[in-house]
């Protein structure tokens, strides 16, 4: 069978790819001496994770106009703070918002 | 004994006449087990095909095999110890590749991958938004309302965003699947990848293939694509059902 090929802008199309690369990791970098870091990370991905479900829900429950005025600006206190506190440890253990994606291979990101 | 290579699995028990050359110029031969045969080639020990090169060297060998066979390709650096660990994974998966060999049987894929300006996209949805929901943070006073307004106000872009990916994705995918036996999608896979899609299609509707690509180029030139094949399946092999019931009988 005749192979084809075709490629409108090879050279945008290695530039997108290589970001697919970076977005979906094949290993994980374990060193001993970054074991602390790696520990915070899946740690702080779990708790961004949460995070982000709760943040999610209130956002549906304002969509339904479930929530009072006054309980929109308790979640949205509240919901601040965490966001808040999440990037304070991420300065401490120099993580950046890509690092906390959590890649379920085939499944892709869970978020 | 030296570790061993597979390239793939294919619908022949007996000897390759053709001459083919695998990774670093090593000599490929069929290892038969039943009525099939796991294509292979002996490593040197330590080795782990890691080059870019590597990868060539692996992709001719599938397909040179697809001339003659229905080929179940092995995922690239795919390596086993000794022949005992070979033959331990061909007895467990052994209905699997049955099963997939006659589904996948005169068939290829083809790969579609087209990119939008996403971030062009979600700049127009951002400023219609914005035009039509006109929110006076100042004057409501709570920090925790902002806060939270401001994350629905994202929310709502973002909906849009998957929509409009949704929409287009959609188009594209109408022009293939009345032809494809099966598919899989991907969408959004960066901002700007809108759909990085396989097709797997009956080989004798390859240049049908072609012509629908051609006419979506042609009624959509606003995309870019980068459209390939034909490919062996690498997609569209299922593992599963033959081992769990392999694990069953023992």
């Amino acid at each position: 069978m005749r192979k084809v090929i075709k490629v409108d802008s090879p050279k945008e199309f290695i530039q997108e790819m290589g970001k697919m690369q970076t977005a979906l990791p094949k290993n994980i970098d374990i060193k001993p001496r970054d074991a602390d870091k790696g520990l915070a990370k899946l740690v702080l991905t779990l708790i961004d994770l949460l995070r982000k479900l709760m943040e999610k829900q209130a956002i549906k429950r304002i969509e339904g106009r479930l929530l009072t005025e006054e309980e929109i600006e308790n979640v949205g206190q509240a919901l601040m703070k965490l966001e808040t506190k999440m990037q304070e440890l991420k300065e401490i253990f120099g993580l950046k918002d890509e690092d906390l994606k959590l890649n379920l291979g085939p499944l892709g990101d869970l978020m | 004994m030296l570790p061993i290579y597979a390239y793939g699995i294919i619908d022949f028990n007996g000897r390759i006449e053709k001459a083919i050359q695998g990774i670093e110029k090593s000599c490929v031969y069929n290892m038969p087990y039943h009525d099939i045969g796991v294509v292979v080639s002996d490593i040197q020990t330590g080795m782990r095909p890691a080059e870019s090169y590597h990868v060539l060297e692996h992709e001719d060998v599938v397909e040179k095999l697809m001339d003659d066979f229905t080929v179940l390709p092995m995922r690239f650096r795919t390596v086993f110890n000794n022949k005992d660990n070979l033959m331990e994974m061909l007895t467990t998966y052994h209905s699997d590749f049955r099963q997939n060999l006659a589904r996948l049987c005169n068939k290829a894929e083809f790969g579609i991958k087209v990119f939008w300006r996403g971030d062009i996209i979600r700049k127009r949805i951002t400023d219609v938004y914005n035009k039509s929901h006109q929110v006076d943070y100042t004057s409501s006073g709570s920090s925790g309302k902002n806060f939270l307004i401001e994350k629905f106000r994202m929310h709502e872009i973002e909906k849009e965003f998957e929509k409009k990916a949704n929409q287009y994705s959609e188009i594209i995918d109408n022009y293939f699947t009345p032809i494809a036996v099966e598919k899989k999608l991907k969408k959004l896979q960066t901002e700007n990848l809108l759909l990085n899609a396989s097709y797997l299609f009956d080989k004798d509707k390859q240049n049908i293939f072609v012509a629908a690509f051609e006419q979506l180029k042609k009624e959509h030139s606003g995309l870019k694509y980068l459209f390939s094949g034909p490919w062996p399946p690498y997609n569209f092999i299922h593992l599963g059902v033959g081992k769990e019931a392999h694990e069953k009988s023992n």
